[in-house]
């Protein structure tokens, strides 16, 4: 696949079958993708590979950090990133949800996240 | 009791009549002939004794001669007069034998002992007579009056004392605590519930001190809730949580409503405090439960989603999708029962290896199962009846389970050991053999990526399927607290 023109997407979820599915997912829609399990993990990873350009997340994770803490902190840290939170609760304190993250329902659609994905890919770097 | 007043009764025409007692002579007749010209009745009796039975009816009053006094049957006048009720003392009028110095000490003790007593000298004048028993009659008259007074005061006493009893036996024999303050807030009753529940002394949250009682985190909302009933004479209901004499606090519905007197004024705040702990954790578990159990939906569908989505795109065509989807849906639909079963928290090894197994088990002896029955967690039990089920499919399909003979096997093994760190480490292998010869795969299904991406991630550990041309096998390895994460 070409990945030259389409920033890489980092996929955060705990339940490795669905990332498993998410990672097959983001991959068919064109995107390079990384993959981890947690928060802390999820972090190490944005550290050490710079061509990240969307973080894509569940919330509802084990840990000292879920979903929503680790969009803040990479909001605050890599402002150009792009944050798409993924969720099966659909009542989200807008308070919570960092300022410009899209919201993606859980189970997945795959046409509406790739749909997404794309658009997003307009803002990464803006 | 209050007596009648009607005149009826003898006694109340005896409570209006003079009681004669004069022996000799002619004074009986001629003081009750004079009384009777003055519509005063009297009743003339010929001794002492019939004169104390008088005294115990209630005789208006008494007129006596002194020598009458003298007679036999004193002893049972001072018993009568002894035995008059608090109120009574009956009035004498004594007819007396000329002067006071001419008296004996005997005869004045005798006259003293009447308490109650005046004496007119003889010979008897009329109008000092009629005068005499008329005021005689009139302070008796208002003996009894005083007397009714009393007995009603004492009756209202009663009542009072019998509606307040009423009142403390139903106010302590409720399960609720009862309170009542004045039109300002001011609490001034507690029944002994309140008393029994929060353990403090009695009085001791009288006034404003019921508010340390809540928990402190209520308190502000319930002081801001009450001073609104105050002000606007609303009902007051609220839920709080209240300090147990154990200590811990527990959930209380409290209530309140006012008394208003004939001009809508508020008199009194009566309120009533519920014990709803019981009833409030249930319901707050409940609402847990919903939320674990929404969660777990979600993440069920959104697991089945993956399963679906990569069988269809990895099927040759529909057919063989339909039937790969709706015996994985089968498998994960048996696995959420045995989940259940074990309160969705942890469960056995043998028993998820042997369920999951089972619906493949055509033949006797194909299956060697072999391991500790160590606890596993239960998103580990689903991925790994998920495992089980794609090798036993694949198996079945294309491996030692497949063709008509028996020669096939599979071993299922799993132990625990020691890593050279000291960490405890699990071993899981899936081997195959007697089965026609093994070729890989040309691209990878659900279920291989399945094993080993996802598998392995559930255990946090590492998995390998191996090809091998006299059978497929396949390896878990995992640290030992990885099943139970």
């Amino acid at each position: 696949m070409d990945y030259q023109n389409l920033p890489a997407v980092l996929i955060v979820e705990d339940e490795p079958l669905i990332r498993m599915g998410a990672v097959d997912m983001i991959e068919e829609a064109g995107f390079k993708t990384y993959e981890a399990g947690s928060a802390d993990e999820a972090i190490e990873v944005m550290q050490t590979h710079s061509d990240i350009g969307i973080l894509f997340t569940d919330i509802d994770m084990p840990g000292t950090m879920n979903g929503l803490k680790l969009a803040a902190y990479v909001r605050t840290t890599w402002p150009p990133v792009v944050i798409m939170i993924a969720s099966g609760v659909i009542e989200l304190d807008e308070a919570d949800v960092p300022s410009g993250a899209a919201f993606v329902p859980k189970p997945y659609a795959t046409n509406h996240v790739t749909k997404m994905l794309h658009e997003a890919t307009g803002q990464v770097g803006a | 009791m209050a007596s009648s007043s009607e005149p009826e009764t003898p006694d109340d025409a005896l409570l209006v009549s003079v009681g004669i007692l004069a022996p000799r002579g002619r004074d009986a007749a001629v003081a009750g002939q004079l009384l009777d010209q003055h519509d005063i009745a009297s009743t003339s009796v010929a001794s002492l004794g019939e004169l104390a039975g008088l005294i115990g009816r209630q005789i208006g009053a008494i007129l006596v001669t002194e020598e009458a006094l003298a007679g036999v049957g004193v002893d049972t006048l001072q018993e009568a007069l002894a035995a008059q009720p608090p109120w009574s003392d009956v009035p004498f009028i004594v007819l007396a034998n000329g002067t006071s110095s001419s008296r004996s000490n005997h005869a004045a003790a005798r006259i003293d002992q009447l308490s109650n007593a005046v004496l007119l000298s003889r010979p008897l004048h009329a109008e000092e007579l009629v005068r005499s028993v008329r005021s005689a009659l009139k302070a008796r008259r208002r003996q009894h009056e005083a007397r009714k007074h009393l007995e009603q005061l004492e009756l209202r006493e009663r009542q009072l004392f019998e509606s307040e009893a009423k009142f403390h036996a139903i106010a302590n024999s409720v399960d609720q605590m009862i309170w009542s303050t004045l039109p300002d807030g001011f609490h001034d009753y507690y029944n002994d519930r309140w008393y029994e529940f929060t353990g403090v002394p009695e009085g001791s949250t009288d006034g404003e001190g019921w508010n340390g009682m809540f928990h402190p985190d209520d308190q502000e909302k319930a002081w801001a809730r009450w001073r609104h009933s105050l002000e606007t004479g609303e009902h007051y209901e609220i839920e709080y949580r209240l300090r147990h004499r154990t200590g811990q606090y527990r959930w209380v519905l409290g209530r309140a409503q006012p008394v208003r007197d004939e001009a809508g004024r508020i008199t009194r705040w009566y309120g009533t405090c519920t014990d709803i702990h019981e009833i409030k954790v249930a319901e707050e578990q409940r609402q847990l439960m919903l939320g674990e159990m929404n969660h777990r939906v979600k993440n069920t569908l959104a697991m089945v989603n993956v399963m679906v989505s990569q069988t269809l795109r990895q099927s040759e065509n529909l057919k063989d999708a339909q039937v790969a989807i709706q015996s994985r849906i089968g498998m994960m639909a048996q696995a959420h029962d045995r989940l259940i079963k074990a309160a969705w928290a942890q469960t056995r090894i043998l028993e998820v290896i042997e369920a999951a197994l089972a619906p493949h088990r055509t033949g006797e002896g194909r299956f060697a199962i072999e391991g500790p029955d160590v606890p596993i967690g239960s998103k580990q039990a689903l991925a790994l009846t998920m495992a089980l089920h794609e090798l036993s499919t694949n198996a079945t399909k294309y491996g030692a389970l497949s063709g008509d003979g028996d020669d096939g096997k599979i071993a299922v093994q799993w132990k625990v050991a020691q890593a050279s760190d000291g960490a405890e480490v699990f071993h899981l292998s899936w081997t195959e053999s007697g089965g026609p010869l093994v070729t890989p795969p040309s691209r990878k299904g659900f279920g291989s990526r399945m094993i080993e991406q996802a598998l392995a991630g559930y255990f946090n550990g590492s998995a390998e399927l191996n090809y091998a041309p006299q059978g497929l096998s396949f390896m878990l390895q995992a640290p030992l607290a990885g099943l139970t994460i």
